[in-house]
């Protein structure tokens, strides 16, 4: 790196060091300091129930698992007479335990953080305030006061493998993850297998945005478009997305596939996309959306610790109770539905297992 | 008379050289890709999106090059560049993209000059003034979107988020070549053949030309126009002076206040037009959606030695490995093929230059490093079917620092670059 020993001869060892640290706070501190969404009941606490919520990265306004989360805050407020509040973490994620601590000294309880990338955190601040009660979405429980509220994402994921093997013409069919990692293998591994179950023969393309632990790739529209056109210039003809802000992207090169013959179609993630989506092009070529029902998970956990339940354990919402399932809006998979739900059956009865890893 | 003649011709000759370093490096591409099989190495598919990622980093690398060239450090162009995203969201979903370049530019120019209010100013060191700007940049983005894109306010109701803009009113023009890469696109049936060498050039030509976005086209252009305004014109002697030397610049009557605002209020606009078009590829302004192409942007302007044409081939460089990367992880490893030929190349060259006990005993571990390296990236070609995921994403960056500590061993940056000067005082 020549600019280095150019900073070096130039400015002394000690500047180039001060460079150095400065980068490091830059990348640690971008944004430490952003201020955080509210949204303060109208009507007040009838209940004296404070419900605090941490969004994972992407925030509010995500359209897809973080405005599912709200979505069942919302619902608490309703229906519950809670007293909410949110925060979105700064846009590198780096401030989520100080959300948590936040939210705490406030007096909130119960306290949920969204996102697996919460683990560490709320097992931290659970063990601080021993009293209050934690819930994360999409990690198991690691504390007595910490409830877990995962999701069977695989076989949701499976689900939209049948849809799509049975919707393509081509025999080629893709998928986008955000970032490698365990969590997204799982959408991966549900879609193939359930791909795979329907038309032995079929072809599956398999990409990946950013490498573990990089999490700018759940909002880089511009890496989903171009994966996504690769895809459809090799013949693939449905894309499923586990991207977050990126599939956006997805759905962008999906409008542009279809201007050379139509037939394409994309396929969304977590909330129903073809309602949260308000682009009116792209609405048309989703062509179903995974449905992870993060808004009936955060709605029940509030309403049973309203009820008195303590923490300590997980909870797994799977397809048995509804809490992954498909969308069915504009009816496009009306067509293949009865096969869909002969594999939920199976599924359900436990004739198929699907896998969880790639 | 004799000097400018020499200085002629060795003009001459460097612009040459750089034509036959292009051409070699298309042949050497093209013989790769028809020995691997992987037609993404050349395809116009790659090609297009290397020409869309190089864009941003080779705007923010030309914005670092007009503050350094006027003696002004200038690390703040990642703020500088998310300033620019926000407000081209923001006017874009209201207004058009006509609007949202001009936002964009204005947003990129105001942390421009809050840079040189403090540097030029008020003497604040140059590297804090720059980190502070990359703090304020996504603070007060973070800012302004939970003000006006709150739930319930209009912005909201058209698709807004915390972290995101409505989509853009209207999409930015795209252009492309009559005939040759639309319509009739005779180039793309030439690369649908996949012939040796023609079927290359035609899916580069064509990953050029087809569909392209009218901001591609103006930030080619700012290349060779910042060199001319740089190096052509008295103002660019002027402001190079002031990155040179601002005390004799002072004593010859510029006036290097003046001139080092222009510079860092320009070289802001340039990087806020970079986050422009990150906002018109995704088509609404996204919260992060810079991811570091600031820094990347000032790491090419280093690679290229302070230079317009140096920093454009740096950013062309990455966007290239980083298009490559997403578009085939199997075309990767036809790069151990290129690498492979490569250090052939440079053995057979260090060969002919005569016997190698005339060059040095060093020589002889030099030509012995690169022949084992040759045989150890063409035995990896042979025997490596897949790259593990985790190399194929950090190809890009691998690329870049090997070609950095080869290419750049020569660097000279602007003397006076982030030396502080006070007018009126003696040096």
């Amino acid at each position: 790196m020549g600019g280095v020993t150019l900073l070096r001869n130039k400015f002394g060892k000690l500047a180039v060091s001060t460079l150095a640290g400065a980068m490091l706070m830059v990348t640690a501190a971008c944004g430490g300091g952003t201020d955080s969404g509210t949204a303060a009941s109208p009507e007040a606490s009838k209940s004296g129930l404070k419900v605090g919520l941490a969004f994972d990265v992407g925030g509010r306004g995500d359209k897809s698992f973080n405005d599912s989360a709200y979505a069942g805050l919302e619902r608490a407020q309703k229906e519950l007479g809670a007293e909410i509040k949110d925060l979105s973490p700064a846009g590198d994620g780096s401030n989520r335990g100080a959300l948590l601590e936040q939210l705490a000294q406030a007096g909130y309880n119960p306290i949920i953080g969204i996102g697996f990338a919460y683990e560490a955190d709320v097992k931290k601040v659970a063990a601080e305030y021993p009293d209050l009660q934690f819930a994360i979405v999409d990690s198991g429980s690691s504390g007595p006061n910490v409830t877990g509220l995962t999701f069977a994402e695989h076989q949701g994921s499976y689900l939209a493998g049948v849809a799509a093997a049975l919707k393509s013409k081509s025999g080629h069919i893709g998928f986008v993850g955000g970032v490698k990692g365990a969590l997204i293998e799982k959408f991966e591994a549900g879609f193939v297998a359930g791909a795979k179950a329907t038309k032995p023969d079929i072809k599956i393309a398999s990409e990946y945005l950013a490498p573990e632990g990089q999490f700018d790739g759940f909002k880089a529209p511009e890496k989903g478009k171009a994966e996504a056109e690769k895809m459809f210039q090799d013949g693939v003809d449905i894309v499923y997305h586990a991207a977050g802000d990126s599939g956006v992207g997805v759905f962008q090169a999906t409008v542009e596939a279809n201007k050379n013959g139509g037939g394409k179609w994309a396929i969304g993630v977590d909330s129903d996309q073809a309602l949260t989506i308000k682009e009116a092009d792209q609405q048309k070529i989703i062509m179903t959306s995974m449905l992870k029902r993060v808004d009936n998970g955060v709605y029940e956990f509030i309403k049973a610790f309203k009820d008195g339940a303590k923490g300590g354990q997980t909870v797994a919402y799977d397809l048995k109770v509804d809490g992954v399932g498909l969308s069915t809006t504009g009816d496009h998979i009306s067509d293949v539905q009865a096969k869909v739900d002969e594999a939920k059956a199976k599924i359900v009865s436990g004739e198929i297992t699907v896998p969880d890893k790639p | 008379m004799t000097t400018v003649e020499a200085v002629g011709t060795r003009r001459v000759r460097r612009y040459h050289l750089a034509l036959i370093g292009v051409a070699l490096a298309i042949v050497l591409l093209s013989l790769v890709r028809v020995l691997a099989g992987s037609t993404d190495l050349t395809s116009s598919g790659t090609f297009a999106i290397a020409l869309a990622f190089a864009v941003p980093i080779g705007l923010a690398g030309l914005g670092g090059l007009w503050a350094e060239r006027a003696g002004v450090v200038n690390i703040g162009l990642e703020g500088m560049m998310v300033l620019g995203t926000w407000f081209a969201g923001w006017a874009g979903y209201q207004w058009g993209a006509t609007a949202a370049v001009v936002a964009g530019l204005l947003g990129g120019a105001l942390g421009g000059l809050v840079h040189a209010i403090a540097t030029v100013s008020f003497g604040v060191d140059h590297i804090i003034s720059g980190v502070a700007i990359n703090l304020i940049g996504p603070g007060v983005t973070r800012f302004l979107s939970e003000v006006l894109y709150a739930e319930g306010s209009p912005a909201n109701e058209a698709g807004a988020g915390i972290t995101s803009s409505p989509t853009l009113s209207s999409p930015a023009p795209e252009v492309s070549l009559p005939l040759f890469s639309s319509g009739s696109d005779w180039l793309g049936k030439l690369e649908n053949t996949h012939w040796f060498l023609l079927s290359d050039v035609a899916g580069i030509l064509r990953g050029l030309t087809h569909e392209v976005n009218v901001l591609i086209i103006v930030a080619v252009a700012l290349i060779p126009l910042s060199y001319y305004v740089l190096w052509r014109t008295a103002f660019g002697l002027r402001l190079r002076s002031c990155g040179e030397n601002p005390w004799a610049a002072e004593s010859l009557g510029v006036n290097v206040y003046l001139t080092k605002y222009i510079a860092v209020v320009i070289s802001g606009a340039l990087a806020g037009l970079g986050g422009v078009f990150l906002v018109f590829v995704a088509t609404k302004y996204v919260e992060g959606q810079t991811g570091g192409r600031g820094f990347i942007g000032l790491a090419a302007m280093i690679f290229g030695n302070w230079r317009p044409g140096g920093l454009a081939a740096g950013a062309s460089l990455f966007g290239y490995a980083d298009g490559l990367q997403l578009r085939s992880s199997q075309a990767v490893t036809g790069l151990f093929l290129l690498g492979a030929l490569l250090l052939i190349l440079y053995v057979g060259m260090r060969l002919r230059r005569g016997p190698l006990g005339d060059q040095g005993a060093g020589h002889y571990t030099v030509v012995g490093l690169s022949a084992l390296g040759a045989a150890v990236f063409f035995w990896l070609w042979l025997t490596v079917e897949a790259l593990p995921s985790e190399f194929v994403f950090i190809t890009p960056h691998v690329l870049t620092l090997l070609v950095l500590s080869v290419a750049s061993q020569r660097l000279r940056m602007p003397k006076a670059d982030g030396v502080p000067y006070r007018r009126g005082d003696q040096h």
